[in-house]
């Protein structure tokens, strides 16, 4: 330890540090700055940029004594006096923040690139320079699209920017920063990681090195003796098993007597400091008995023998978690009244959320119980499996969700650490805190599975699909997570968005020795949708048929079922196609591209909810309370997680839309399981269609009693009065009061008024099992269209353009939704292209963001975003989902326009180069003969 | 337990760093922009306790002519490179190629001599401790087998400083001191081939410079294998420089411990410089492109490299 002297945004520091730490951790952890953001560790991300010397570091990487004597400045440090800097209020203003974990990285390599440019580019230089110059700063939630604009705008009018007035509106359908964007942009938002409490220990992970293995012996004694170790937990003292659905209870916290995947923790040591912890954690033996590791689908599909299983509870002597098939209409019928039929097989890698915070948290015990304070984007279902395996009761256990960087459904699961550190922290009677690294974020997993299946579909000359019939196999990984839901949804998510009368498939899912998977955004349905929109377009050429106009001839209609028994209402799939159709100049371009270049079309449709919760009870799906004082103020207490799709914003823009009131007088509480309703939480899609609906149940309520009071004391009829721009009025000006007035009313003799509001689903869906998969009380729907260059040489794929259409019903916060779709859109692009999990030998090999390929800006096409609305009946204001369905069209939109530039049939995912080129040589061949 | 002392020392000139990294022999390493270094130390490929921080020796970051050379100084960031007219007039390639490494921010603090000097890379090399001692270390650390090619006793970590490639087709010096003085060589010479020790250097010795030879007209291509366009090592780079007498070089990255060069003239057999380029190479699947494929891009990019050079049609 030596003093280290830093002048930091002007303040000049004197600290006590180790010669090799870096910038960036002491920046967090000593001088207590934590805008600053730690992503991946090793300078692959981008998100603890600082600039040292007016110069972008990346902090993480940069040893801290190199900073001596230099100005160090922070993201903290470009707000002055609560104003915000302009590139922030761009950022703000154009919609650039989601979870805003990458943002103050990307704010601050943006002030430098601009602040270095030269003065005389162009508009279209510029924004190539700002493209590139972001190139090393990723992003999973924007697309980068809105990063891009805000920084060129910011760039273009830089002296003379004309500061925007704070937003203040809260009403349906007009574009507004979230809320929270401010905070966010200043690096004062709160994550996970950036709460220090006091005294709090620091827990690290032993994990296992072996696939499949017995435990034979753990031996502890020479990490005990390490000073400041101050416990060793392992696996037999937490046996109580979990899983995020009740049928898949099949998870402990630590390996008890057997480890499943290389990376499961098996021993915990919680000591006062990282290094320390760290350090214990490599002085402990573990000896294992190997056991025959099932590392594939086919390896776990068979039989065992005399070998031992990767988990007994399964029924057979083989690896299969889940089986499920369903049948509608008469597919052997459907296959012989078809004039032509397709059936391809297809295998994808699985790949990772990619969420740009790490898992972190911080547990303690007091008079309340247990309280943590997790990144979770579902606070009520660890809720729940805390207390079932800390044997507690639910009143004694507090959840709380602060800033979340990101979920895209790997923040849902009750994590193994969150349990850990609960139980240690009731031990030793200490906080403790934890925050993975990227390799164990990425060894966490609980990602899109890989998979594999064989689709067949067959068609009549005329352009009418017949029959679909799908057998599909995934590979789980060691545990359940989601997996039952996953299997069952990569089957029934076929029967839209195209009517189809003899439809059926058999789904697998089975165990294997590696890290977990389970819910991605598009839950399930991405792969099995890829299958089937490449199939539609091989037939589509097959019949010589444009696959635009045949997949317009398919199409379900509005408010009707499809075979399996789902209730469609509001339906955008035409207009969502016809609109990219117009914006890609299909008809013009489609097949008349020269050699190497391509357009490719896919649709797509997702719940919007899950109509059944994963435990089954009789609560409602969402309660949202509303509490207003003599201030005005209406409190929205939600138990629905924010995780950077601006789900908080949204209920405030619902509340005031019914009050009339804009921000000044609304605060959203959200995601607190000791202060806020229950919310089911950020998954399949739900928190627009079911929080809304509750918020506008609840501000309506909340209506109903001011409007009643101001009845009352002026004696006129409540459906004569009008709550618009914060008064409340009729027509005749009997009534012309401000909000504060109507409340003044409210309250009289009464005080503070809470109401309440909530959502139930209505009764949906068949009476055959599995009839529960996939229901939902609404569904969105869309269209892409990619435009593809392929490198004839070398097979490299570019993805030109992406133009887009998603019916999202009624886009509340139309800036939001852009950003659920560009984010959708994105992630779509590292699927097709980049994105992957390998492994060797049950070891995933690229467990960082250098192996693991997000795409960078450079990377990214030109997006062109289009929002359908259709006004679904019953989403609050007719709204519906927009964050997964649009992932669905993308990926065989790119593959089908490879088709359109090359002619070859893509089966795989990750597109690969090679096989690309091989295929086109192999063709080549085949027509020269 | 006791965790050992480790230093951070910034010394003012080249002999007072040599002196205080022969003190500490065994533990210690010099870095300058730190982006590969420090990278390497979280990972526990490298190990020091001694950090000999060279970068504010003013003297390694000067630019200049002498004697028919441009010597640039070894601390020139990536990113400055294309700031400097002569490079950009005579070497663009250079340019290219430092553009092609990392990330816009990484290269405004990784250095030429940096680049060059860069550790060789392998996927079952480049892990954490703890996954490398899941796999069961491989020859590069201290196991006794390589795991990339199922068992050899050679190690075939890639060769991946893009920079080295574009400078070798230059045919580049190197300028370096150490404790027995100054000395000079050109560049390929450093580099041995053998992926545990790739570079026949004195660990002790700091680059001065990296000199090109000044007024031969070159015309240069570069092309890097990668999946995205940024934020990549390489999976193969290729470098061919033509002089104004007719002298070609091919330089291969990324397909080898060492960089692969092939020299010629304009009045040879193209194909066959080409060919010879391939068989050179030592490929093993150590990379996200395959063998095969890889292999197949080297004639793909050295015949897009010789037809925009206007030598093959």
């Amino acid at each position: 330890m030596r003093k280290i002297s830093l002048n930091i945004n002007g303040t000049k520091y004197e600290l006590l540090g180790g010669e090799h730490e870096m910038l960036g951790s002491v920046i967090r952890e000593k001088v207590g700055l934590t805008g600053t953001k730690i992503g991946c560790e090793q300078g692959s991300c981008g998100a603890c940029t600082v600039l040292v010397n007016g110069e972008p570091k990346l902090s993480c990487i940069t040893p801290v004594l190199k900073c001596e004597n230099t100005e160090i400045t922070t993201i903290e440090a470009l707000a002055e006096n609560g104003k915000l800097h302009k590139l922030q209020q761009k950022f703000v203003d154009k919609g650039a923040i989601q979870c805003g974990f990458c943002t103050p990285g990307m704010v601050m390599t943006s002030l430098s690139l601009v602040n270095s440019m030269d003065k005389n580019l162009n508009e279209s230089e510029i924004k190539h320079q700002i493209k590139e110059g972001l190139s090393g700063n990723l992003c999973r939630c924007t697309g980068y699209k809105k990063i891009i604009e805000a920084v060129s705008e910011f760039a273009l009018e830089n002296e003379n920017i004309s500061s925007a007035e704070p937003n203040k509106t809260a009403s349906v359908g007009i574009s507004r920063p979230y809320i929270e964007a401010s905070k966010k942009v200043c690096g004062t938002a709160e994550y996970a990681d950036d709460i220090k409490t006091k005294n709090a220990l620091y827990c690290k992970f032993v994990r296992s090195t072996i696939p499949h293995a017995q435990i034979v012996n753990i031996d502890i004694s020479k990490a005990k003796n390490v000073d400041g170790v101050k416990y060793i937990a392992t696996g037999k003292e937490l046996e109580e098993k979990f899983g995020v659905l009740p049928i898949s209870q099949d998870e402990t916290a630590m390996a008890v007597s057997k480890v499943r995947y290389i990376g499961e923790i098996v021993v915990a040591i919680a000591a006062i400091t990282e290094e320390i912890a760290a350090e214990a954690c490599n002085l402990i033996k573990i000896e294992y008995k190997a056991l025959k590791p099932y590392l594939n689908i086919d390896d776990s599909i068979n039989d065992v023998g005399e070998n031992e299983k990767i988990h007994e509870h399964v029924k057979f002597n083989n690896n299969i978690h889940k089986k499920a098939e369903l049948r509608f209409g008469n597919q052997q019928q459907g296959l012989e009244d078809c004039d032509v039929k397709t059936k391809l097989s297809f295998e994808f890698e699985g790949i990772n959320h990619g969420f740009t915070e790490p898992h972190a948290a911080t547990a303690y015990w007091d008079e309340n119980g247990l309280t943590i304070i997790t990144a979770t984007q579902v606070p009520h279902y660890l809720h729940r499996a805390l207390a079932k395996v800390m044997h507690v009761p639910l009143s004694r256990v507090r959840v709380i969700k602060p800033y979340i960087g990101g979920g895209f459904g790997g923040k849902s699961d009750p994590f193994p650490h969150e349990i850990i550190i609960s139980h240690i922290a009731r031990i030793t009677g200490k906080p403790v805190r934890t925050r993975l690294n990227r390799e164990e974020v990425f060894l966490t997993n609980h990602g899109r599975h890989p998979s594999k299946m064989t689709v067949e579909m067959g068609i009549s000359n005329d352009g009418i699909l017949k029959v679909l019939d799908a057998d599909i196999a995934i590979d789980g990984g060691a545990y359940g997570s989601f997996g039952v839901v996953t299997s069952y949804y990569n089957g029934v998510l076929l029967q839209a968005p195209y009517k189809l009368d003899n439809f059926g498939f058999r789904t697998y899912r089975v165990y294997t020795n590696k890290p977990q998977c389970g819910a991605m955004r598009g839950h399930g349905a991405v792969n099995s949708r890829f299958a089937v929109e490449c199939i539609i377009d091989e037939l589509a050429h097959k019949i010589k048929m444009d696959p635009c106009e045949l997949r317009m001839k398919n199409f379900l209609d509005s408010n009707t079922l499809t075979v399996g028994q789902y209730r469609i209402t509001s339906n955008g799939s035409r207009e969502s196609l016809q609109k990219v159709i117009e914006q890609s100049d299909w008809k013009n371009r489609y097949g008349k591209l020269k050699d190497g270049h391509g357009l490719g079309v896919g649709c797509g449709f997702f719940i919007s909810g899950s109509a059944l919760p994963i435990i089954w009870n009789e609560l409602p799906q969402s309660v949202v309370h509303l509490k207003v004082d003599f201030d005005g103020r209406v409190v929205i207490s939600s138990g629905a997680s924010d995780i950077g799709q601006g789900s908080d914003t949204m209920l405030a823009i619902i509340v005031g839309e019914v009050l009339g009131i804009d921000m000044q007088y609304l605060y959203v509480l959200a995601a607190d399981t000791m202060l806020t309703p229950v919310d089911m939480g950020s998954y399949s899609s739900r928190v627009t269609f079911m929080a809304g609906n509750a918020a506008k149940d609840a501000a309506e309520n909340l209506k109903r009693e001011i409007l009643q009071a101001i009845c009352k004391k002026y004696e006129i009829k409540s459906d004569e009065l009008i709550c618009e721009n914060n008064r409340v009025f009729s027509n005749d000006k009997k009534v012309d009061i401000s909000w504060l007035e109507a409340i003044e009313i409210l309250t009289a003799k009464r005080g503070a008024v809470s109401v309440s509001g909530k959502y139930i689903s209505p009764k949906l869906g068949g009476d055959f099992k599995g009839a529960g998969a996939g229901l939902s009380p609404s569904y969105s729907f869309g269209a892409c269209v990619a435009e593809v260059k392929v490198d004839l040489d070398t097979g490299f794929v570019k993805v030109l353009n992406i133009w887009g259409a998603h019916d999202c019903g009624k886009a509340l916060n139309p800036m939001a939704v852009e950003g659920q779709l560009e984010g959708s859109w994105h992630m779509g692009i590292g699927q097709a292209l980049t994105e992957q999990m390998k492994y060797y030998n049950g070891l995933l090999v690229n467990n960082n963001f250098l192996d693991y390929k997000i795409p960078t800006t450079l990377d990214t096409p030109e997006i062109h975003t289009n929002i359908i609305e259709t006004i679904d009946p019953e989403g609050p204001f007719g709204a519906k989902e927009c964050g997964e369905g649009a992932i669905h069209p993308v990926i065989p939109a790119i593959a089908n326009a490879i088709f359109d530039a090359v002619g070859v049939r893509v089966t795989k995912l990750p597109i690969s180069a090679e096989e690309i080129l091989y295929k086109m040589k192999q063709s080549a061949v085949l027509t020269n003969d | 337990m006791l965790v050992s002392e480790k230093k951070y020392i910034i010394p003012k000139s080249i002999s007072e760093a040599i002196n205080i990294a022969l003190e500490h022999k065994d533990c210690f390493k010099y870095i300058a922009g730190g982006t590969d270094a420090i990278v390497n130390k979280f990972q526990g490929n490298d190990f020091f306790d001694y950090i000999i921080d060279i970068s504010g020796l003013k003297e390694l970051s000067e630019i200049k002519t002498e004697n028919g050379f441009l010597k640039i100084g070894s601390l020139t960031t990536l990113d400055n490179l294309q700031k400097n007219h002569i490079i950009k007039n005579e070497f663009n390639v250079l340019i290219e190629a430092a553009n092609a490494v990392a990330s816009p921010v990484i290269r405004k603090s990784a250095t030429l001599g940096g680049n060059i000097l860069c550790e060789n890379r392998c996927s079952f090399y480049n892990q954490t401790e703890w996954w490398r001692e899941s796999v069961g270390y491989c020859l590069k650390c201290e196991g006794d087998i390589c795991i990339a090619t199922g068992g050899k006793k050679n190690c075939f970590s890639k060769f991946v400083s893009d920079t080295a490639v574009a400078l070798i087709s230059m045919n580049a010096e190197i300028e370096y001191t150490d404790e027995d003085g100054n000395k000079k060589s050109l560049l390929e010479s450093i580099y041995t081939g053998d992926g545990v020790n790739p570079r026949e250097f004195k660990k002790t010795s700091i680059v001065r410079s990296i000199n090109l030879p000044l007024n031969q007209n070159f015309k240069s291509v570069f092309y890097k294998l990668r999946q995205r366009e940024s934020l990549e090592f390489s999976s193969l780079s290729t470098a061919v420089t033509v002089n104004n007498s007719g002298k070609i070089r091919i330089v291969l990255g990324a397909v080898d411990p060492m960089p692969v060069c092939v020299k010629g003239k304009v009045e040879d057999n193209i194909e066959d410089l080409i060919k010879q380029s391939v068989k050179k190479s030592r490929i093993v699947e150590n990379d996200v492109y395959s063998r095969k494929y890889r292999k197949d891009m080297i004639s793909v990019f050295l015949n897009k490299s010789f037809k925009k050079l206007g030598l093959i049609s």
